[in-house]
């Protein structure tokens, strides 16, 4: 019963705790900014992504879901 | 242990999202251009409010604006009403880009500077608009922004709220 009861609460006080880690999306202001994207010039990703592929001879490794083996 | 369920039951019910149904948060805040004006939930009572969640930084609420001031353009204030809450850190922005997209000053604009409206709505995404009925209940919930479809089918909600 008393164990339940923990099980219970430490449940309700988990809910709570997300908050403390969870960026809500009303608090993404800086995030939106230009400064925090990866490359903040559309030029500039341009060029990364044809020296990335000379140097790698591969391309689409640019993101960072992708591997970059060039194999898709 | 039943009384501990409907404790955690009634818990979750008061700290949990208003829905559907639920009555609108009540709310108090300061104009946006003028910030000694304040606006209060309660003279909007009688008319149909879209309260509308957004904040100059949000692309989603930039895409939409446009639309949201044709469709206030439509309906006189008395009737319908749609209110902007910028969440904004630096209120100079939303002035900013509410000067290129409503120059007329067609939409009410008020600025939470602490976040209060979303926090209470529990707002899932940014753009989030509440439609609230002349009752003062809420009546739909959109969150992400509206294109030109979602216009149109909030267009004829309104029309049946205020029975045209």
């Amino acid at each position: 019963m008393l164990r339940l009861t923990l099980v219970l609460i430490t449940f309700f006080f988990m809910g709570c705790s997300e908050h403390l880690v969870r960026v809500m999306p009303y608090e993404k202001e800086y995030f939106a900014q230009d400064k925090m994207s990866l490359s903040p010039l559309g030029e500039r990703a341009e060029q990364e992504g044809h020296i990335y592929l000379i140097r790698e001879a591969s391309a689409g490794g640019e993101s960072a879901f992708q591997g970059g083996c060039g194999c898709r | 242990m039943k009384n501990i369920l409907i404790g955690i039951f009634i818990a979750i019910n008061l700290f949990g999202a208003p829905r559907v149904g639920d009555e609108a948060v009540k709310f108090q805040l300061p104009d946006l251009y003028e910030k000694h004006t304040l606006l209060q939930s309660k003279q909007l009572k009688g008319k149909v409010i879209l309260l509308n969640l957004w904040a100059s930084w949000c692309s989603g609420c930039q895409e939409e604006m446009p639309l949201f001031v044709e469709l206030q353009k439509e309906y006189p204030k008395i009737e319908f009403e749609i209110v902007l809450s910028s969440i904004d850190n630096i209120p100079q922005s939303a002035r900013d880009f509410l000067a290129k997209v409503d120059k007329e000053r067609v939409l009410t604009s008020i600025y939470d500077e602490d976040k209060t409206l979303p926090k209470a709505y529990r707002c899932p995404g940014m753009p989030s608009s509440f439609l609230i009925g002349k009752d003062g209940n809420i009546v739909a919930v959109y969150v992400g922004s509206l294109d030109e479809n979602g216009i149109s089918e909030l267009n004829s909600k309104i029309k049946s709220l205020l029975g045209k």
